[in-house]
C-alpha cells in the first residue's frame, strides 16, 4: 500500500529533470565523449534515489501530504511497466533489424530510447531501497502480489539489458542508461540473492515433519492467504501429529510450504535469466548443505566423527554411535536425500540432479569413511552384531540412495560402497572364525565344580544364537567375502553354505573342547554330568532357535539326544549300579538261613555309599529342571524298587527296636526324598535357591 | 653416529641372511631376494623423490600438478611396500616387528583423515572457482567496453565473498569490520560470514590438521640397531614407509585448505637414506614457501593455483573500486591482465581438481588395503600357529 502513496512522491520531484536527462542523454552520446557527462548524468539519477532512501524524515512528511494528490498515481511502477513491456518487442525489433550492421556508423542506427524506461528504472531503484531499508511491514515474499510485481520487475530489467547489450546503436548511444540498468539489475539481484538465503534458512516449517497427505494440501491452500504462515502451518503441523495413526501418513522433508517453494522457484528462475544463476546455485548449495547437516544432528542426532577417532572411541561409546549412524544413512535414503533432491529439482527445473550431488556427495563419503572406519578398529567377538547392522544398513539402504545421483557419480559411489561392505564383510568373518580361535584357545585347568554348564558353552551357545539371527546376512557375507580366506583350507563342501559349515566347525570344536573339558574330572559320573548338562544345554538352544536349528538340522539334534542318553546311562551306571550291588540276595543265605553279619554289613555299606552318594551329588548342579527330573525319576524308579523288595525280603531278620534302628536307615519313602535332593548344587542348604535360580 | 649405524645395519643384514634362511625357508624362497627387494625399495623411494625434488622449480612446487605426480609417488612407493609386507608376512609376527608393523598401521590410519580433510578443501577450491567465476562474467569486456557500476558491484560482491571464503577461519571475524559489501542489510553480516563459509563434512569442529599430523609424525625415529638386525633390514622399509607418508600428508596440508592447518611438525630424516637429502629438500623449499605467504596472514594453503587466485584477485579487488566505476585506461588494460590471470586458473583447475580428487581417494583406498591385507594375512598366521 505504501508503495502507491510513495511513488507519486517520486515522480512529482523527479518529474521536472526526467525529460531533459534523457534527450541529454541521447545528443550528449552522439558526441561520443561521454565519460563525464556520462557519470554526472548516473550520479543525478541515482541521486534522486539514494535521497528518496536515505531520508526517512522527508519520506514521512511525503506520505502525509501526498495522501490528497491522487491524480499523480497515473505514473506508477505498474503503469510504467505496461509501457515497458510495449517497448520492448520495438527494442527487440530494432536489434534484429540492425543485428547485421555491427560495422556500421553509429549513426545510422541510432534509436532513441523513450524516457519512461529511466523513470521505470528510477521506481524499481525506489522499490529495492524500500526493501533494504527494511521499511515494510510485511515480509514481501509472503505477499503474493509483491513477490509478482517485484519479480516481473526485475524481469523487465534483466531483459532491457539483454536488450540493450545486444544492440551495437545502443551500446554507442546509451551508455549511461545501460549503466543505469545495469547497476539497478545487480542491485536488485543482490536483493533477491540476499532474500534466497533467508527464505531457505527461515520459512522451513518445522524441518521433517510427520504430516498426513491431506493435510498437506489444507495447509498449502490455507497458508497462502496467510500473513503469517510460518506459525500457522507449524500449528497446523503439531495438530496433526497428535493424531495417532493418520493412513499413509507422510514425512515431508524439508518442509517448505508450496508457495515458498514457488518463490525461490521464480527467485532462481529470474536470477539465472538476468545472468546471475551463479550467484543463485551458491547461495542454494550453501544453504542446503547447513540445513541438511542441521537436520541431521535434530533428527538423528547425527554428529561428524573422523576416522582416527573411531578408532580411539571405547566400544561403549562407539556402539551408541552405530545405531545413529544406521538411522541417519536410512533416513538420508528414503527422506533426506530423495527430498533435496525433489527439491532441487522444484527450485532449478532441469538442472538434473547436479546441485543435488554437491549438497549430498560429501556427505555420502562421510557416511562410508565412517563404515570403513568401524571395520577398521580393533576386532572383537562383541563388535560383530554391530557391524553387521552397518553392513545391513548399506545392503538395504544404498540402492535406494545410488539411484538419486546421477549416472556419472553413481559408479564412483557405488565402488566406495562395495569397498565398505567388503571391509565390513571381511572383519565380519574374521570376527566370527576367531569365535573358532578362541574356543579352540580356551584352555582353562579348573573344571566347572558340580559339573555345571561350562562358561564357554553358555557364550558360544548365546553367540550363535544370536548370530542365526543374522543368519541370511551372515551366509551372504560368508559367500561373498569369505573367498580369500578358504582358498588356502578345505574346499567348502557343495550344498552347504559356507556359514553352515562354519557354525558346523564351532559346534565341533566347542564338543572336543568339552570332551577335554570332562576328562578333567577325576569321577566319572560327574564328567557324565558335565556332558549331559553342556550337551542338553546346547540342544536346548539350538532346538529354541528356529534360524540355527535350521542351520544345523534335524539329524543332528537327533544324534546329540542319543549321546546324552548313553551319558545318562552311564552316569546311571558308575553310580547306581554299585549301590543296587548292595541289594543283592547272594551271600545272604546259607542254607536257607540267614547270614546275619553279612546282612548287617550289607546293611551299613549300602547306608554308608548311599551316603556318600548323597553328600557329594547334592552338590552336583543340574540347572535344566527337566534333566534334573529326568535324572531323579530314573534313579527313583531304578532304587526304589529294588531297596523295597530288599527290605521286604531281608528287613524281619533284624530284630525289632535297637537292631532294626541300628542297620535301617532309611525307610524307602526317606531315599526318595533323598534323591529329590541331588544335583541341587548344595555346598551349604542355603544355596539351594540360587543354584535353581540360574537356567 | 646415524651413518655407522646404518652401515652396521647392512652388514649385519647380509650376515643374519643365511641364519634368517635357515630358521623360515618358506620366507625366504631365494637367500638374496629379500636383501635386494628392500635395497630395491630404497633406491625406488629415492629415485621418485631426487624427480621430484628435481622437478620442483620455484613455480612449479605445490602447483596442482606436482601434488598429483608426488601422490602418483606415493602411490607407487605404497604398492611396493605392499607386496614387500605380503612377503614377509611371517616376519610381522616376530617381535619386534609386530610393534613397528602396528605402529605404521596406526599411523597411516590417521593419514585417512587428512586425505578426507583434503577432499573437503578441494570442494572448498571448487567453490572458489564459480566466485572466479561470477567475477569473469561480470568483469567481461567483451561487448562492453567500458565497466558499468553493476558489473564492478557484482565483481566486487563475489571478490569480498572470495576474500572472506580464502580466510583462515580465525580471523574472517576480524576482517568482518572491513567488510565493504554494498548494499547488504547490516543485520545479515554476521550470519553471511558464517553462510559463506562451506562446511566440512568429514571432520568434526574441532578437529585439527595440524594436531593430525602431529599424530602421524609422533615419536618417530630411526630404527635402533638392533631391530633394523632382528628385521632382516625390514625395519628401514617401515621406517623409510612412514616417514613418507608423514612427508606427503604434511605436504597436503601445506598445500590445500583445511581445518586448523599448521606445519609445524618436526622433520628430520638422516641424510644417510638416500631419499632422506631430496626430501628434506622439498621440505625446506615449502618451509621457505610457507614463511614467506603465511607471514603476514595465515592463508588457506600453499598450492601454487591457489596463491595466484589470492593475488589476482586481490589485486583486482584494489583495481577496481565500487565508488569510482570508472576505468581509466591504464587500469582497464590491467584489470583485463588479472582477469587473464584467474581465466588461466580456473582453466588450470577445471582440468585438474577432478583427477586430483580421484589421486586423494586412491591414497586413501590404498592405505586402507595395504593395511587391511597386512592384518588379514597375519591372523591367519597367527591362527595357523
Amino acid at each position: 500500500m505504501e508503495k502507491n502513496d510513495k511513488d507519486p512522491d517520486h515522480d512529482d520531484k523527479s518529474k521536472g529533470d526526467e525529460k531533459g536527462d534523457v534527450v541529454s542523454d541521447a545528443h550528449l552520446s552522439d558526441d561520443a565523449h561521454q565519460d563525464g557527462s556520462n557519470n554526472k548524468d548516473n550520479v543525478d539519477v541515482v541521486g534522486n534515489a539514494e535521497t528518496d532512501h536515505q531520508d526517512p524524515g522527508d519520506n514521512n512528511d511525503d506520505k502525509v501530504s501526498q495522501g490528497e494528490e491522487a491524480p499523480e498515481i497515473r505514473q506508477t511502477l505498474e503503469s510504467l511497466s505496461e509501457e515497458l513491456d510495449q517497448f520492448l518487442p520495438t527494442l527487440s525489433l530494432h536489434m534484429e533489424e540492425h543485428k547485421d550492421c555491427t560495422e556500421e556508423k553509429g549513426e545510422d542506427g541510432y534509436f532513441q530510447i523513450p524516457q519512461f524506461v529511466g523513470k521505470f528504472l528510477d521506481l524499481f531503484e525506489e522499490k529495492l531501497s524500500k526493501y533494504d531499508s527494511g521499511e515494510p511491514k510485511t515480509v514481501w515474499y509472503q505477499d503474493p502480489e509483491e513477490v509478482s510485481s517485484l519479480l516481473e520487475a526485475v524481469d523487465r530489467v534483466s531483459k532491457l539489458m539483454v536488450l540493450l547489450l545486444n544492440t551495437k546503436s545502443c551500446l554507442d548511444h546509451h551508455e549511461s542508461l545501460i549503466n543505469h540498468a545495469g547497476s539497478i539489475q545487480q542491485r536488485a539481484m543482490a536483493f533477491l540473492e540476499d532474500e534466497f538465503r533467508i527464505i531457505l534458512e527461515e520459512s522451513v516449517t518445522k524441518e521433517s515433519v510427520v504430516v498426513t497427505d491431506d493435510s498437506n494440501s489444507q495447509r498449502r491452500s490455507t497458508a497462502d492467504q496467510q500473513d503469517h504462515q510460518n506459525d500457522a502451518a507449524v500449528s497446523q503441523d503439531q495438530d496433526q501429529m497428535l493424531v495417532p495413526e493418520c493412513g499413509d501418513q507422510e514425512i515431508e522433508y524439508p518442509g517448505y510450504p508450496e508457495d515458498v517453494v514457488v518463490v525461490l522457484r521464480k527467485i532462481a528462475e529470474k536470477m539465472k535469466a538476468g545472468g546471475y544463476g551463479w550467484e543463485c546455485r551458491e547461495v542454494y548449495l550453501v544453504g542446503r548443505r547447513n540445513i541438511l547437516m542441521r537436520t541431521l544432528k535434530q533428527d538423528c542426532e547425527f554428529e561428524k566423527v573422523s576416522i582416527d577417532e573411531v578408532q580411539k572411541m571405547s566400544w561403549d561409546t562407539l556402539e551408541r554411535e552405530i545405531p545413529i549412524w544406521n538411522k541417519t544413512f536410512k533416513d538420508c535414503s528414503s527422506l533426506f536425500f530423495p527430498g533435496e533432491l525433489k527439491l532441487a529439482e522444484r527450485i532449478f527445473p532441469g538442472d538434473e540432479g547436479s546441485l543435488f550431488c554437491i549438497v549430498t556427495h560429501g556427505l555420502a563419503i562421510q557416511f562410508l569413511g565412517f563404515a570403513e572406519a568401524v571395520a577398521m578398529t580393533r576386532r572383537s567377538t562383541e563388535k560383530l552384531f554391530k557391524i553387521l547392522d552397518i553392513y545391513e544398513t548399506l545392503r538395504d539402504s544404498f540402492p535406494a540412495m545410488e539411484q538419486l545421483f546421477p549416472e556419472e557419480l553413481r559408479g564412483e559411489l557405488r565402488n566406495e560402497v562395495t569397498s565398505a561392505r567388503s571391509r565390513l564383510g571381511e572383519t565380519a568373518i574374521h570376527i566370527f572364525c576367531d569365535l573358532e580361535h578362541s574356543i579352540k584357545s580356551d584352555s582353562s585347568k579348573t573344571p566347572v565344580p558340580g559339573g555345571a554348564v561350562h562358561p564357554l558353552t553358555r557364550y558360544t551357545m548365546n553367540y550363535l544364537k544370536y548370530s542365526c539371527e543374522y543368519k541370511d546376512t551372515l551366509e551372504q557375507v560368508f559367500k561373498s567375502h569369505s573367498k580369500m580366506e578358504r582358498e588356502e583350507e578345505e574346499p567348502v563342501e557343495s550344498g552347504n553354505s559356507a556359514f553352515a559349515s562354519q557354525l558346523m566347525r564351532i559346534m565341533e570344536l566347542l564338543d572336543g573342547n568339552l570332551e577335554t573339558k570332562s576328562k578333567q574330572y577325576k569321577d566319572i559320573p560327574l564328567s557324565c554330568i558335565f556332558m549331559m548338562n553342556n550337551g542338553r544345554y546346547i540342544v536346548q538352544k539350538i532346538k529354541g532357535s528356529a534360524e540355527i536349528h535350521e542351520v544345523m538340522g534335524d539329524t543332528w539334534c537327533r544324534r546329540r539326544s542319543s549321546e546324552l542318553r548313553n551319558y545318562h546311562k552311564n552316569y546311571q551306571r558308575e553310580t547306581w549300579g554299585k549301590l543296587l550291588g548292595f541289594l543283592g540276595h547272594e551271600g545272604l543265605m546259607h542254607n536257607g538261613k540267614i547270614v546275619k553279619p553279612n546282612l548287617k554289613e550289607r546293611f551299613k555299606s549300602f547306608n554308608a555309599t548311599f551316603d556318600e552318594i548323597h553328600k557329594t551329588q547334592t552338590t552336583w548342579v543340574v540347572n535344566d529342571e527337566q534333566l534334573q527330573s529326568e535324572l531323579r525319576v530314573s534313579i527313583t524308579a531304578v532304587m526304589i524298587p529294588a531297596y523295597r523288595a530288599f527290605m521286604a525280603r531281608f528287613g524281619q531278620y533284624l530284630d525289632p527296636g535297637r537292631q532294626t534302628e541300628k542297620y535301617v536307615k532309611y525307610q524307602p519313602e526317606d531315599i526318595e526324598d533323598l534323591i529329590d535332593q541331588l544335583f541341587e548344587g548344595n555346598t551349604s542348604s542355603s544355596s539351594t535357591a540360587t543354584a535353581r535360580r540360574r537356567t | 653416529m646415524p651413518e655407522t649405524e646404518y652401515s652396521f645395519g647392512r652388514s649385519l643384514l647380509s650376515l643374519r641372511r643365511d641364519q634368517a634362511h635357515l630358521m623360515d625357508q618358506s620366507a625366504f624362497p631365494e637367500p638374496m631376494s629379500m636383501e635386494v627387494e628392500l635395497d630395491s625399495f630404497q633406491r625406488q623411494v629415492a629415485e621418485k623423490f631426487i624427480d621430484l625434488n628435481a622437478s620442483a622449480a620455484d613455480d612449479e612446487i605445490l602447483s596442482l600438478e606436482w601434488i598429483g605426480k608426488l601422490l602418483d609417488s606415493f602411490l607407487c612407493c605404497q604398492e611396493d611396500f605392499r607386496v614387500i609386507i605380503f612377503n614377509h608376512k611371517s616376519q610381522l609376527l616376530k617381535q619386534p616387528m609386530d610393534r613397528l608393523i602396528e605402529d605404521y598401521f596406526e599411523r597411516s590410519v590417521k593419514a585417512l583423515d587428512v586425505c578426507n580433510a583434503i577432499r573437503d578443501g578441494i570442494e572448498q577450491i571448487r567453490q572458489w572457482q564459480k566466485l572466479i567465476e561470477i567475477v569473469i562474467s561480470a568483469l567481461d569486456t567483451s561487448r562492453k567496453q567500458q565497466l558499468g557500476e553493476g558489473e564492478i558491484h557484482r565483481a566486487k560482491k563475489a571478490l569480498i565473498d572470495l576474500a572472506i571464503g580464502m580466510l583462515d577461519e580465525k580471523e574472517s571475524s576480524n576482517t568482518l569490520a572491513h567488510r565493504n559489501r554494498s548494499f547488504a542489510r547490516n543485520k545479515d553480516h554476521n550470519q553471511h560470514i558464517g553462510y559463506i563459509r562451506s562446511l566440512s563434512w568429514s571432520v568434526s569442529r574441532s578437529w585439527s590438521a595440524a594436531r593430525q599430523l602431529q599424530g602421524i609424525g609422533n615419536n618417530l625415529a630411526t630404527p635402533r640397531a638392533s631391530d633394523v638386525m632382528a628385521t632382516n633390514g625390514l625395519a628401514l622399509t617401515v621406517y623409510t614407509m612412514t616417514s613418507i607418508l608423514l612427508f606427503v600428508t604434511w605436504v597436503l596440508v601445506a598445500a590445500i585448505p583445511c581445518q586448523d592447518r599448521g606445519l609445524h611438525v618436526h622433520f628430520y630424516f638422516p641424510r644417510h637414506f638416500q631419499w632422506a637429502v631430496p626430501v628434506m629438500s622439498l621440505h625446506d623449499k615449502i618451509m621457505e614457501e610457507s614463511k614467506k605467504r603465511d607471514k603476514k596472514k595465515k592463508g588457506c594453503g600453499l598450492l601454487r593455483e591457489i596463491n595466484q587466485i589470492e593475488r589476482s584477485s586481490r589485486m583486482l579487488n584494489d583495481l577496481i573500486d565500487s565508488d569510482n566505476f570508472s576505468l581509466t585506461d591504464e587500469k582497464s588494460l590491467e584489470v583485463k591482465e588479472r582477469m587473464q590471470e584467474l581465466m588461466n586458473v580456473c582453466e588450470a583447475m577445471k582440468d585438474g581438481l577432478d583427477p586430483f580428487d580421484k589421486k586423494v581417494r586412491d591414497v586413501f583406498h590404498q592405505i586402507v588395503r595395504t593395511r587391511t591385507e597386512a592384518l588379514d594375512s597375519l591372523g591367519k598366521l597367527q591362527n595357523q600357529e
